[in-house]
């Protein structure tokens, strides 16, 4: 829908052809992006996804659109097309406090869980009631001020307050010392830079991974050894919840309407948060890798794909295993999995930035720690398994096809290939050479999480996200009032004045 | 979506409660552009998004177009998910109207 708006503002009548699935999705982009009276036409999903893979099948389909089709760029705008009404802001509506009467709490918070539902101000499980009293008390984990603007939050670019994050952390189940963690991750969320639209948005379910690291997730009580993704971890738990309601809140998204994740998410109530196992790590923390302070607190997160199949690499109780048999598997997959995207690498990408959408890859990988011990011994710390991976998933020059190698030459004249990661393929596209299926080591993220025993596996995601500039972001966790851990920044700004 | 925001009944509990949506800036509303007149000797622009199936869509309809306006010219182009502003301005040079056809 933004597409068929730029086009229009640049004075061409047009028509946006869009499945009857996404119609509420259209109308709303169609609000959003300033042209509420963009011409639309609507034609059967049901039908449209079953013909469309043939000229003969969909020659039907295209007849019976033909005439709504070519009479919306001719027939003249009504009025009302013509002097839209200005849509009000979002939120005005609703006063700052509700009040719910009832004859008893029982019966005043059925009434509240049910009302905020109805509007679409819930993930459908019971919320928590965010009371004056409640949210001040959340607010009582940050010293940043509650009405500090994060930026803003897709689809309908709603505005993130460090006050609207407690509200929703509150509803959440969260407690005061978990809302610096909070904060951190809708930051990244809301920075301008991050492709936040995809994986809230897109039909294709995706998926967002939130992973915190350094001492805070010890203090706070996040569970990072066996069952560490599941259920029963308080921190865990409603941190990601927090993420879910505050996205959903501020964002103003809802399945079918903007949401069009077709299957859903799995977790789809708590993304999938965990922290690194600290404890039992051999190595720095991830987000030392990052540039951080090996003592700084962090939390990291990232679009995946889990409407996919992620990879396992074993280890644990189930088969037997060994340091080297596993990064044999992690090295097979990459080369499997990124090898089969070589053709795309030679494409501008389906987005802005070159190789948005798809070229190359992000690999989230998440190591246990007996793994990450052998590893050590073997001399690895994450830098240095960052570059054997990368080298041991490159392909002999001569093993590629015709297409693989025009695609990598084409990456590199596209800006697919950074111009500083140019003079590595240029050097592998030569005989005898080895062409890397990464774009750089730093692609390859290393986690470590998990108890003992524990097993390997990973997600990815694209380097460059379809909309945006970035596809993986770390945050210095800050203002935290409640703990060691995370208290440098902010202000004090006491709630309510 | 109008919130809906009174409590059903009243009685003698009250529970107070905060808003948890963010505000939205309204976007400045703006008009669609005037349409054409007519279809025949114009040059309409089919632009896809690239999603597996609109070639085949605009296929037939190029074809129905030309049957039915036989001087129209059509411009097919496949790009981006959201036009990228090039493609957008190329386009819009060169064509009189257009489909914006997504795929999904």
């Amino acid at each position: 829908m933004a597409g068929t708006v730029k086009l229009e503002k640049l004075g061409v009548p047009g028509v946006f052809m869009v499945c009857n699935t996404f119609a509420d999705d259209a109308k709303s982009a169609a609000a959003d992006n300033g042209m509420p009276t963009v011409r639309r036409r609507e034609i059967s999903s049901a039908e449209f996804y079953k013909l469309r893979g043939d000229v003969k099948t969909v020659r039907p389909l295209v007849e019976g659109i033909f005439d709504a089709l070519t009479s919306a760029l001719i027939t003249p705008l009504t009025p009302g097309e013509a002097s839209p009404e200005q849509e009000k802001k979002g939120g005005d509506d609703v006063p700052a406090e509700i009040t719910v009467k009832a004859e008893s709490y029982r019966v005043a918070l059925e009434e509240f869980n049910q009302m905020y539902l109805d509007n679409r101000w819930g993930d459908g499980l019971p919320l928590i009631p965010p009371t004056p009293d409640a949210v001040k008390w959340m607010l009582s984990g940050t010293s940043r001020n509650p009405y500090e603007v994060l930026g803003m939050i897709n689809p309908k670019h709603g505005i993130a307050t460090i006050e609207k994050i407690a509200i929703n952390a509150v509803m959440a189940g969260a407690k005061p010392e978990y809302l610096p963690v909070i904060i951190a991750a809708m930051e990244a969320l809301a920075d301008e830079t991050f492709d936040d639209l995809h994986v809230l948005a897109s039909a294709a379910s995706f998926n967002l991974l939130v992973v915190v690291s350094g001492p805070i997730a010890e203090e706070i009580g996040m569970e990072s050894g066996i069952g560490f993704m599941g259920h029963g971890w308080r921190a865990n738990n409603t941190i990601g919840r927090s993420i879910r309601l505050s996205t959903l809140n501020i964002g103003h998204t809802w399945p079918g309407i903007n949401d069009m994740g077709l299957t859903g998410r799995i977790s789809p109530h708590t993304f999938i948060t965990f922290s690194e196992n600290t404890e039992l790590s051999p190595w720095q923390p991830y987000h030392a890798s990052r540039g951080f302070r090996a003592d700084d607190s962090c939390v990291t997160v990232a679009p995946i794909f889990t409407d996919s199949p992620m990879a396992h690499f074993y280890g644990g109780l189930i088969m037997t295993w060994t340091a080297p048999g596993v990064l044999d598997r992690m090295v097979e997959d990459i080369v499997r999995s990124d090898r089969r995207g070589l053709f795309m690498w030679g494409t501008k990408g389906v987005g802005k930035y070159p190789g948005s959408g798809g070229g190359a890859m992000n690999h989230m990988i998440i190591l246990f720690p007996e793994l990450a011990a052998e590893f050590k011994k073997m001399g690895y710390d994450q830098k240095k398994l960052q570059d054997e991976i990368y080298q041991r998933t490159s392909i002999p020059y001569d093993e590629l096809n015709h297409a693989e190698r025009k695609a990598i030459q084409t990456a590199m004249e596209l800006g697919v290939i950074p111009a500083d990661r140019k003079p590595v393929f240029q050097a592998a596209l030569n005989p005898g050479a080895k062409v890397p299926v990464l774009i750089s080591p730093e692609n390859l993220h290393l986690f470590v999480a998990g108890g003992v025993p524990g097993c390997a596996f990973s997600f990815n995601y694209y380097r460059v996200p379809p909309y945006n500039q970035t596809a993986l972001m770390t945050r210095l966790i800050t203002g935290a009032t409640l703990t060691k851990a995370g208290a440098t920044g902010g202000k004090n700004v006491p709630y309510g004045a | 979506m109008s919130a809906k925001t009174a409590s059903a009944k009243s009685g003698k509990f009250e529970l107070e409660v905060r808003n948890p949506r963010g505000k939205i800036e309204a976007v400045p509303a703006s008009s669609p552009s005037p349409r054409i007149a007519g279809i025949d000797g114009k040059t309409i622009g089919l632009y896809s998004n690239s999603k597996p199936g609109m070639d085949n869509f605009y296929t037939v309809f190029e074809e129905l177009l030309k049957k039915k306006y036989p001087s129209v010219k059509v411009k097919t182009m496949r790009g981006a998910f959201l036009i990228r502003d090039d493609d957008a301005k190329a386009l819009a040079k060169e064509v009189d109207a257009f489909v914006y056809g997504v795929g999904d």
